[in-house]
């Protein structure tokens, strides 16, 4: 049952571990430059972590349109669940948590 | 057709336009219609076209620059507050705060990344062009058959033809020496704006940040990229690319030595000018943007001794 879960996790990860690697190596080419905090590759690799690949996919789509240079900007988080089953490594992939 | 050049296709188009419309005018002003230094010229006026459309951008960004020094005074008790914390979740609430500040006084001083997106496809929309017409192929709109084959094969200095790469020069010289000299001018330009952006116009505390060492070294990185990658691109594109290079270069300038960020080196760089303008002029030295908190005068720790009468007298002498 655990590993069919963990299973289910993949999709997710892959796209996290790409997120993460597009934040270390494109990111920093523009610096500062976004209008919201956090920024929207930060947002993108939070919400993807938090619902999944579709539906933080769909959130981190929403908020690039939202992005752009007339975009009164701010503060914009992505919406958490109360309770998660998931626990997240230090590197930012999503895993079962054992205690839960 | 596939689907990338499906999307491409509209700013093709467009890019043609204007293209052929420089030509035209070019030509009617006495140009020679085949020679390279009118297509130069009319790549030239792409860029120009192109940069003049992000303008209202530039100049939202000037705007809340310029209010930017109005809230200088809050941005700078926000970095107090944060100094000389270096771990990520002081870094992050700092963050959290100044966007906050950004918000509230509606002087976001941040563009987005919608700008430097939309360059990419213009890039890339005019490498297909460039290197359609190089091979012989004419556009898809206004470049004719005619026009397209005079566009590859116009030629810098009557040397190396503007469609060609170092990739495809099969031993052409000229086209080696030109490309070689135009990757290096496209990177030290490229090299020249960020620079300047990153150690002029930044505040000490995002100085410290690990978003800053990763851009660092990302700066001194870069410019072997484009060395690589330049050795494929045809002239014209690279040409291109140095020339936006410039205009952002001298946009950036002028933003910074007018509307620096609170805090940088650049706004002090100002600070110092603006004081030494006032001093030339006989005017009293009076900081009118930032009235700077005094430097707290350093604290005594041994008592001053009590001095008698006589010897305060003494002294005074």
């Amino acid at each position: 049952m655990s590993i069919l879960r963990s299973l289910l996790l993949v999709p997710r990860n892959l796209v996290i571990a790409l997120l993460r690697v597009y934040r270390a190596v494109i990111s920093p080419l523009y610096g500062d430059v976004c209008r919201y905090y956090p920024s929207c590759s930060a947002f993108a690799l939070g919400a993807v972590q938090e619902h999944g690949v579709a539906q933080g996919g769909w959130l981190a789509a929403r908020r690039l349109a939202r992005c752009h240079p007339w975009a009164e900007g701010g503060i914009d988080d992505v919406p958490l669940h109360e309770h998660s089953p998931y626990r997240r490594t230090r590197f930012g992939f999503v895993v079962i948590d054992r205690k839960a | 057709m596939d689907f990338f050049s499906l999307i491409l296709w509209p700013i093709k188009w467009v890019i043609e336009a204007i293209l052929v419309g420089w030509h035209t005018l070019f030509m009617a002003l006495g140009m020679d219609a085949a020679s390279g230094i009118t297509w130069v010229l009319s790549i030239t006026g792409l860029v120009l076209v192109v940069r003049a459309a992000l303008i209202p951008v530039f100049v939202r960004q000037i705007k809340s620059q310029r209010r930017m020094m109005e809230i200088a005074p809050q941005l700078k008790k926000i970095q107090d507050k944060y100094k000389g914390k270096r771990d990520q979740f002081s870094r992050e609430a700092m963050s959290r705060e100044t966007m906050e500040l950004y918000k509230r006084t509606g002087t976001n001083p941040l563009s987005s990344c919608l700008p430097l997106l939309l360059q990419m496809p213009i890039f890339l929309s005019l490498f297909y062009v460039l290197s359609d017409a190089y091979a012989g192929k004419r556009g898809v709109g206004l470049l004719n058959e005619q026009l397209s084959e005079q566009f590859g094969d116009a030629s810098l200095f009557g040397l190396a033809p503007l469609g060609s790469s170092m990739v495809s020069s099969e031993g052409n010289v000229a086209v080696i020496v030109i490309a070689v000299i135009l990757v290096i001018l496209m990177t030290a330009s490229q090299f020249i704006t960020q620079l300047q952006i990153m150690s002029k116009n930044q505040s000490p505390e995002m100085k410290a940040s690990p978003m800053y060492r990763q851009q660092r070294v990302l700066l001194y990185l870069l410019p072997l990229v484009f060395a690589f990658s330049g050795f494929a691109f045809p002239l014209g594109v690279m040409f291109y690319w140095f020339v936006s290079n410039i205009w952002t270069m001298v946009q950036q300038f002028i933003v910074i030595r007018n509307m620096p960020t609170p805090g940088s080196e650049a706004a002090l760089a100002r600070e110092a000018r603006l004081a030494k303008k006032r001093q030339r002029r006989g005017l009293p030295t009076i900081v009118e943007d930032e009235p700077e908190p005094k430097a707290e005068e350093p604290k005594k720790t041994q008592r001053q001794q009590p001095v008698g009468k006589n010897r305060a007298k003494k002294k005074g002498k």
